[in-house]
């Protein structure tokens, strides 16, 4: 545990100080063929400070929690920022935007908590039904992993924050072969919420691993796409990484300033007008989202970015320097991964607004193209160049579902991707695990409706 | 700070508290127990949208404990070293243990002589990283004007390990580092850059930082990446992919010998160890003991003393990377964890490798999906140039390349004699043919 209230820490704070206390700690449980092959907790607590002054920043941390390591750390990031002001002085005078929050936010599960040997159980049990049913499969990978992310927070500007954000994800991953070439597809479950909210009955699973194997099953027979600019559905996990990755990416207000090609188009249309993007601070109508932020790691009180609003570029998302830079207003958009990081301009739940067509409406509205159901893994440019795989996708002919298709890329500028929407379904679901990496890894949520437009798909 | 330590392990020095971990844990039941304690410090200068930034001192410890009791296994580590924490972190791991299933591929190293290895500076000139990076900035912005440095991080971090096991194996690690990197993207007006990044590290702060690995060669080719068009026309052509990018590939080999895919069954090369799997121009090797590398390693997660091993030897598989827990597939540990890679360079000039190309592309960055599992990869070639009639004609936006990674190692048309050298790797450039452009 670490403390709720670092309040009497605020007299070690002479300048713009940023105070936090934080225990990540991860389970993690994989079985490949019904082998336990990893079986490990891990925790990792402690604490930091970053402290501005005339433009530049200092930070320090250490895993010690005791009061004498907090005077410390304060002093060591007063240290640096130090070394930093007497060789650059070009930033003399900046001045941070004043923002003040408080919450607390313990998202710890309600009900009794699991042992070891019974996360064990869970595992063997799915791992058992899918060996029964499915004997001819050649590999199959089960991995539980759960994450609690607990921070406390204390800012010169008076700020203070508590959260505890658990994450619990298991992961499964099927193998067959066909005609001696190796097909796999995998699925992800679980999001927001410790284990236990998510994993207690394994026969609640049972559907959705039918669901797959029929999928691989699919694929296995699947025919290669046909490369070219297709209409194309992508559903909500590639809509997702769309948002996220392609257009999110290029307006973290840092990235602006290092030259993202959206710095040049704000106030613009720069998509359909059926498109709003928002990266959502907390929830949507009420429901909370997978990552959920109240007081960002500035102490910045988070509140939704409306990123592109009926087609138009409305805003970036900001930290405290950013903010001062573009002479807004910060966005909460700042955090950390580990108590030994710097909060960075960060996503929180990125998705698309849902419009008004069912997915079936889409469907029928292509004639010859695909619909593309999974993303293995994407990647974005400064340019809004992107690229994902879609492990996962059916052709659609004449307004139908057709054969399933090997694995594939599918590609474009993300920008002109979505000037070609013209259908939105009214659904909306988030991707469970979204992670994303700049500089440090942190879970993000993705997600959103169906969107219909048309992308670059790759042959063979 | 020095880390605080109480109870009865304030008398202990660092490399005791490890010891410590592995007589509770014996005294306590465990058949066999493994204990890394290590603890070290990282300084850390940010470079962000071209400005100095930020000055970071992180300081870190941990201990990892394993054991395995009735041939069932459980790990756990944990960052707080006090006598109470590890006391209970014992006591945790072996319930873990017991919890979960025998597997009787679980094993610890068995006992070697013990060793203490160093490598690199433990403190750092941090003078002179402040000085390399205001030149490094200064050069960049006078050379390259219309490239911005997006982020650049300079660190340097050092460190101690110490593994120890109940089989009486005690090695020790000291070493510290430079790393920099620099992430970048250039624009005139409206026009934009894909963004690109470079990096190296290093035992000593004597070189200019953008000398470093191919530091100097991306920045320049940013700046010509700010107008870019698609290649003319589909076609199966050459790629010739630069240092900066091989691993994008290499890593699809390394992953088939590695532990999951062997032990899943799923490698491609299960049944490949003295047969060919590359072309007889690649040679590949692991060499975490190389001095010509600043990275490495002398200790192997499994518990082992690390030797330099030839994966590929002229497109001959030579061994595979398993750890300990991996014998369960029937096949031999690998010397090492991998990693510290050396590919051998060829005999040809990289001027005249293009120069022997009819129509291909320069591939500088991919940014591809993961590959399927038999070795089909399409993405997009970011960064990159296209090649026609011998010479390299203009950036390229928009292009696709695909194929099939076995095929392409079978396809090796050639190796460059010109090298990379990150620190932690050293590539050449190679020459595939076979490669769909579009």
């Amino acid at each position: 545990m670490i403390n709720k209230d670092l309040n009497q820490y605020s007299d070690f704070f002479s300048a713009y100080t940023e105070l936090r206390m934080q225990e990540n700690r991860n389970n993690r449980i994989s079985m490949v063929n019904g082998d336990v092959m990893g079986n490990s907790i891990s925790s990792s607590s402690g604490v930091s400070s970053r402290v501005y002054k005339e433009g530049n920043w200092g930070f320090a941390s250490n895993p010690d929690l005791s009061d004498s390591a907090v005077e410390y750390v304060v002093q060591s990031a007063s240290d640096n920022v130090r070394f930093m002001n007497d060789r650059n002085k070009i930033q003399c005078g900046f001045i941070l935007p004043d923002t003040c929050g408080h919450y607390e936010m313990d998202l710890t599960t309600q009900v009794s908590r699991n042992s070891q040997k019974q996360w064990i159980d869970f595992l063997k049990d799915i791992d058992s039904y899918i060996q029964k049913k499915y004997s001819h499969l050649t590999s199959r990978t089960i991995v539980l992993a759960g994450l609690d992310m607990e921070k406390s927070l204390l800012t010169s500007s008076g700020s203070t924050s508590y959260s505890m954000t658990p994450r619990g994800i298991m992961y499964v991953s099927l193998n067959m072969e066909k005609n001696g070439e190796p097909v796999e597809l995998m699925d992800v479950f679980g999001g927001l919420g410790q284990l236990e909210d998510h994993f207690l009955d394994p026969t609640q699973f049972y559907s959705d691993i039918d669901n797959l194997a029929d999928h691989l099953s699919r694929k296995a027979d699947g025919v290669y796409a046909d490369a070219g600019t297709k209409d194309v559905i992508l559903d909500a996990d590639l809509a997702g990484i769309l948002a996220h990755e392609a257009i999110g990416h290029t307006t973290e207000a840092d990235l602006v300033l290092g030259g993202s090609v959206a710095g040049e188009y704000m106030g613009r249309q720069v998509s359909s007008e059926l498109v709003t993007l928002i990266d959502y601070a907390n929830s949507v109508d009420d429901k909370t989202c997978p990552v959920p932020v109240y007081i960002d790691d500035e102490g910045t009180p988070s509140e939704d970015t409306v990123i592109i609003k009926d087609g138009e570029l409305k805003s970036f998302m900001h930290n405290k320097d950013s903010a001062r830079h573009f002479e807004t207003k910060p966005t909460g958009n700042a955090r950390a991964y580990a108590f030994s990081d710097e909060p960075l301009i960060r996503m929180r739940n990125t998705a698309i607004e849902p419009g008004a067509n069912t997915l079936e409406e889409m469907i029928a509205a292509i004639d010859d193209g695909y619909y593309l159901m999974k993303s293995s893994n994407g990647q974005a440019d400064s340019t809004s160049e992107f690229m994902f795989g879609v492990p996962l996708g059916y052709e659609i002919k004449g307004g139908k579902l057709g054969n399933a298709i090997k694995d594939t890329t599918i590609s474009g500028v993300a920008f002109d991707v979505l000037k070609t929407i013209d259908m939105i379904s009214s659904d909306m679901t988030w991707s469970s695990g979204g992670m994303c990496g700049k500089k440090q890894w942190i879970p993000v949520g993705m997600g959103g409706p169906a969107i219909k437009c048309q992308v670059n798909i790759g042959g063979r | 700070m020095p880390s605080q330590y109480w109870g009865s392990l304030a008398d202990l020095r660092d490399a005791e508290i490890p010891d410590y971990c592995i007589e509770q844990l014996v005294k306590a039941g465990a058949d066999k127990a493994q204990c890394v304690y290590s603890a070290g410090e990282k300084k850390e200068l940010n470079v962000d949208a071209g400005e100095f930034s930020l000055f970071r001192t992180t300081a870190n410890h941990g201990i990892s404990l394993s054991v395995i009791k009735d041939q069932k296994k459980g790990s756990l580590s944990i960052n707080k070293i006090n006598q109470d924490d590890i006391d209970e972190a014992v006591v945790t791991v072996l319930i873990m243990a017991a919890s979960s299933m025998p597997d009787e591929a679980y094993d610890i190293s068995e006992n070697q002589p013990a060793k203490s290895f160093s490598k690199g500076p433990t403190e750092p000139e941090l003078e002179k990283m402040y000085n390399r990076m205001e030149e490094f900035m200064d050069f960049s912005g006078s050379t390259f004007p219309t490239t911005i440095i997006e982020q650049a991080i300079m660190d340097f971090s050092a460190g101690t390990s110490y593994y120890r096991n109940s089989n009486g194996v005690a090695f020790d690690e000291t070493g510290g580092s430079y790393s920099f990197s620099a992430m970048f993207t250039s624009k005139e007006g409206e026009d934009t850059s894909s963004f690109n990044s470079a990096g190296f590290s290093s035992l000593d702060m004597d070189t200019t930082l953008h000398k470093g690995g191919s530091i100097e060669r991306l920045l320049k080719e940013s700046a010509e990446h700010v107008r870019t068009k698609p290649v003319p026309e589909k076609f199966t052509g050459e790629i010739i992919i630069t240092p900066d990018c091989i691993m994008n590939f290499i890593g699809f080999i390394l992953g088939n010998i590695s532990d999951y895919r062997l032990i899943a069954g799923t490698s491609l090369f299960r049944e490949s160890i003295g047969e060919a799997i590359a072309n007889g121009l690649l040679t590949l090797h692991s060499m975490p003991l190389s001095d010509d590398l600043s990275g490495g390693y002398f200790v192997t997660g499994d518990g082992y003393e690390a030797g330099n091993a030839t994966i590929i030897d002229q497109g001959i598989l030579k061994t595979f990377l398993l750890s300990l827990y991996a014998n369960k597939t029937g096949f031999e540990r690998g010397p090492n964890s991998g990693g510290s890679l050396i590919i051998d360079p060829g005999k040809t000039a990289l001027d005249d490798i293009i120069k022997s190309v009819q129509q291909g592309v320069l591939l500088s960055r991919f940014s591809g999906g993961s590959p399927s599992d038999n070795g089909d990869f399409s993405g997009v070639a970011k960064n990159s140039f296209y090649i026609k009639d011998g010479k390299i004609q203009y950036p390229i936006s928009e292009t696709m390349v695909s194929g099939n990674i076995v095929d392409m190692f079978n396809n090796i048309e050639n190796i460059s004699k010109d090298i990379v050298n990150f620190g932690d790797e050293i590539f050449p450039w190679i020459h595939f043919g076979g490669i769909t452009v579009s």
